[in-house]
């Protein structure tokens, strides 16, 4: 019998750091514009000196919207089954950038626009071999 | 750049056709068109098609091949063209760019769908570097989901009702009613709409378009040519393409830059504008819209974004009976992608079509009185967006 185990989603998105968890990405140092997941270069038109460097966003947002996703995702999401609704958000950083994740909450109805949030990183589902896959989320206050 | 007519339109009605090819869909809305434009096909000097990602064009795209091969391979060169759902759209614009620049004199856009069952997956890639596969997986977030939140969001700023989102799905359905293209040709209560399952809150099944097959073909051709066969021909105002802006407020891999302001569709808003300023027309000379309403969402957020009404204001414009096609600014006569279904690559091309027959009055029990400008716009996968403004 194997040890179930825990892996992100995917590699280099998201990391629990000393300070509490992160969002993983970059910044252009010349223009200020961030990044998630990290770019190799700056996207804005109007910079004209790309300087990119790593940087963590998190863990405090406001809920921009919200939508309460009331069907399972097709593939390649995925889910644990039963399937149970959950609210995914925009959730404005005040280092500048919107992201989409989905919020954590005990009843996805209860969501609020506006309302603060806060960066967790929490179970997606679990793999049929046992293993808890996990991803970032936005927590509502 | 040289005046262009619309000569001719045809289509396939849109549905489920278990029993047919894409090729069967294709030959009939392409015969339709010609036959409309009395012309034969030996004459058409180009193709401009839509590629589609699901179904014919030999797995890459090549439905413009398809369509030669099935007609007659006459030599001619074909363009197929690849832009998500906006690749009707930009079908349109590159057969009206090769007559407009002089290339040609008659040429065929196209665009026709088999879709697949189910939910329609964005991106057809599956690796961590695409940014819609990694927003799939890591947030579970298909596309309806989008427009939920940009839905909630107006919502909690304008107050808008559930009933003023179910009202726009009951119009659609009015209106195709009277659409012998359409798929859905029934009534909806506006109890029927609320009733439905949400899908995506606030959005309920009836709100949101599903998945159809369909073709539709478009011939158009120089002002010369249009004058042999017309006196009074429907002339392409402007054509055009554009893709989003970096600043855009909608993420499209799992974050954006939260927008200096209210910056969401950039992609249409930009092709819309550019319309209007090569038509040397204003938002206020437009007798009727055929809009991407993928979702009842989109019917009160594009008019504002373009300047079609007031921001705050489709809401009211909805409850008045404005946009019916008997009101000031009828939007999607046609019954819309609501009452057709996406057949995504078709649509900018079925959208003409619907602007044709309203310009030139044959639009039967949905036609638009007087109508003498006509609007049509898609929104496709990567930041796609175009417009087409013909009148009469």
């Amino acid at each position: 019998m194997t040890t179930p185990t825990t892996t992100p989603v995917a590699e280099g998105l998201f990391a629990e750091t000393a300070a509490g968890p992160r969002l993983l990405g970059s910044k252009c140092t010349t223009c200020e514009t961030p990044y998630f997941p990290k770019a190799a270069i700056c996207h804005n038109p109007n910079c004209n000196d790309s300087k990119l460097e790593d940087a963590e966003f998190g863990p405090h947002g406001k809920l921009w919207s919200y939508t309460v996703q009331y069907y399972p995702p097709p593939p390649p999401a995925k889910y644990d089954e039963p399937y149970k609704p959950y609210a995914i958000g925009l959730i404005d950083l005040p280092e500048g950038l919107r992201v989409l994740a989905q919020v954590s909450t005990v009843d996805p109805e209860s969501t609020v626009g506006g309302a603060d949030v806060e960066l967790v990183i929490e179970r997606l589902y679990t793999s049929p071999e046992g293993n808890e896959v996990t991803t970032f989320k936005f927590r509502q206050s | 750049m040289r005046e262009v007519a619309v000569l001719g339109v045809g289509m396939h009605p849109w549905g489920k056709f278990a029993d047919k090819s894409i090729t069967d869909l294709s030959r009939t809305a392409v015969e339709a068109a010609l036959k409309d434009a009395n012309v034969a096909w030996p004459e058409i000097e180009a193709v401009s098609a839509a590629s589609s990602r699901f179904s014919g064009g030999k797995g890459w795209g090549l439905n413009g091949n398809d369509i030669v091969e099935e007609m007659g391979s006459t030599g001619i060169p074909v363009y197929n063209l690849s832009a998500g759902c906006a690749a009707g759209g930009n079908a349109f614009n590159i057969g009206y760019t090769l007559v407009a620049s002089g290339l040609y004199d008659k040429v065929l856009v196209f665009g026709a769908e088999k879709m697949p069952k189910g939910m329609i997956q964005t991106s057809g890639v599956e690796e961590e570097t695409d940014p819609e596969y990694l927003r799939q997986v890591s947030v579970g977030m298909p596309g309806p989901a989008f427009w939920g939140m940009l839905c909630s969001q107006r919502m909690a700023e304008y107050g808008t009702t559930e009933e003023q989102l179910a009202r726009i799905a009951v119009k659609a359905h009015d209106n195709a009613v009277h659409n012998e293209y359409a798929r859905f040709r029934k009534k909806f209560t506006l109890e029927d709409v609320l009733n439905s399952n949400m899908v995506s809150y606030p959005l309920r099944l009836y709100e949101i378009c599903p998945i159809s097959d369909g073709a539709a073909a478009v011939v158009l051709c120089s002002a010369e040519e249009a004058r042999k066969h017309t006196t009074d021909p429907v002339w392409v105002a402007a054509s055009t393409v554009a893709t989003y802006r970096y600043d855009d407020g909608i993420p499209r891999g799992l974050a954006s830059v939260v927008p200096p302001a209210r910056t969401h569709h950039s992609e249409a808003k930009l092709a819309v504008s550019k319309a209007f300023d090569d038509a040397s027309l204003a938002p206020k000379d437009v007798s009727l819209v055929e809009l991407q309403d993928n979702t009842v969402y989109y019917e009160l957020a594009f008019p504002e974004e373009w300047g079609l009404c007031e921001p705050g204001e489709a809401e009211s414009l909805v409850e008045k009976g404005e946009t019916t096609p008997v009101g000031s600014l009828p939007i999607n006569p046609s019954g819309g992608f609501l009452s057709f279904g996406e057949a995504t690559t078709a649509m900018g091309v079925f959208q003409v079509c619907e602007l044709a027959w309203q310009l030139r009055g044959e639009a039967g029990e949905r036609q638009v009185p007087n109508a003498k400008v006509g609007l049509a716009q898609t929104l496709g996968l990567g930041g796609n967006g175009t417009a087409t403004i013909l009148k009469r």
